[in-house]
């Protein structure tokens, strides 16, 4: 059995790490050993086997979306760090305003502002809905979102989408009451007469299931 | 005489878990019973140029969202915008909710809790059938509807919109 230094030291041969010295004392072990001799053939022809099937580069599935959510948690990250910045030196602050001597003007000032915008909470603040990231698992397609003013609605626009066939029927259903069983993980609908409409689940995958079709 | 006690004791236990068996309600739960953050509606609308393509339903957009066909007019290049269906869901919190205003576009809810200004952070997802179109991270804001342009029908485009509730 081979102790896991000596080890170490094939496979950096093998990879090409060693510098200058080590490469001349490993190649003279490798003369008298000729047990490591074989176990360096077999990893050389190994590490030749794995080279030749694996591609050099492999693409990272969905990245995209791995990047966006990423981002989404860097911003949030960034957040949670300047609001506990603000909280921790929150008090120390008031503390030095107080004793500044145009402390009562600009409190006054900056009181009637606060009052203002309390009594008029729309100002100041955006009320709109937002996406914050979006992931189209079909490449073909993408997904553009901004915020229509005039609509006052925030739209999330698919483009790309395949065509529903013409001759395909879409009927609508109106639903306005579930009943949920977790254990099932099932959902039952129901119309405004209290009948029950339809059922989702989820198939063995955990694509959603609704029955009847 | 044992053995007609044994045999009337046998029929007593049977009738005996009969009656429990129909007295315990099913284990469904009421929606009422889950935590919730929030309320949606959801419609399905087929949005298009032409009157003859329309199908004749005859559903009516939520009270709260005045105005609905105008404003989706300023987003989508369509005259005629017909809500095909709609559902009203709950947000639950602690499991997904799903919007079904038909069998070929949904909506699956995964609520991430309450967002500022009365809003409530969720992840979506848009399924056509069985394909998932689109995962979002999103805000939804009262008084604030998503629309959601989904795939090409006949000569229009189906679209989705969602509303979080006043209630």
């Amino acid at each position: 059995m081979k102790h896991p230094s000596e080890e170490h030291d094939l496979i950096r041969w093998i990879d090409g790490e060693m510098n200058e010295d080590e490469r001349v004392t490993f190649e003279a072990r490798l003369k008298q050993d000729p047990a490591l001799a074989t176990e360096v053939q077999k990893m050389s022809a190994l590490s030749a086997s794995l080279r030749a099937h694996m591609p050099a580069e492999m693409r990272v599935p969905h990245a995209d979306y791995f990047n966006t959510q990423i981002e989404v948690r860097i911003t949030q990250m960034a957040l949670d760090e300047a609001r506990a910045k603000q909280s921790a030196s929150g008090w120390s602050a008031v503390l030095q305003l107080l004793s500044k001597p145009w402390f009562a003007l600009a409190g006054a000032t900056a009181l009637a502002v606060v009052g203002f915008l309390l009594l008029n909470p729309e100002i100041g603040v955006a009320s709109e809905s937002m996406i914050l990231s979006s992931y189209t698992p079909n490449t073909r397609v993408q997904a553009r979102t901004y915020h229509d003013a005039g609509a006052d609605a925030t739209v999330l626009m698919l483009d790309g989408l395949d065509a529903v066939p013409a001759d395909r029927k879409i009927a609508g259903i109106n639903i306005q009451r579930t009943e949920m069983e977790p254990e099932l993980a099932s959902t039952t609908m129901f119309d405004g007469q209290g009948t029950a409409v339809l059922m989702i689940s989820h198939d063995a995958l955990g694509n959603p299931m609704i029955s009847p079709r | 005489m044992k053995l007609f006690l044994s045999a009337l004791s046998l029929i007593f236990c049977a009738a005996q878990a009969c009656a429990q068996d129909q007295d315990s309600p099913p284990p469904i739960i009421s929606a009422a019973k889950h935590a919730t953050d929030g309320h949606v509606w959801g419609a399905l609308i087929f949005a298009t140029n032409d009157a003859s393509q329309l199908t004749g339903a005859k559903e009516e957009a939520h009270s709260d969202l005045p105005n609905l066909h105008q404003r989706l007019a300023k987003v989508f290049p369509f005259k005629h915008f017909e809500i095909l269906g709609q559902h009203r869901q709950d947000i639950f919190r602690e499991y997904e909710s799903w919007v079904v205003p038909s069998r070929d576009l949904f909506m699956k809810i995964d609520s991430k809790g309450p967002a500022d200004k009365d809003g409530v952070n969720m992840h979506l997802q848009v399924w056509h059938k069985h394909q998932v179109l689109v995962k979002s991270d999103a805000v939804l804001r009262k008084d604030s509807p998503l629309f959601i342009g989904g795939p090409p029908w006949k000569e229009g485009r189906l679209i989705f919109v969602l509303f979080l509730e006043r209630r």
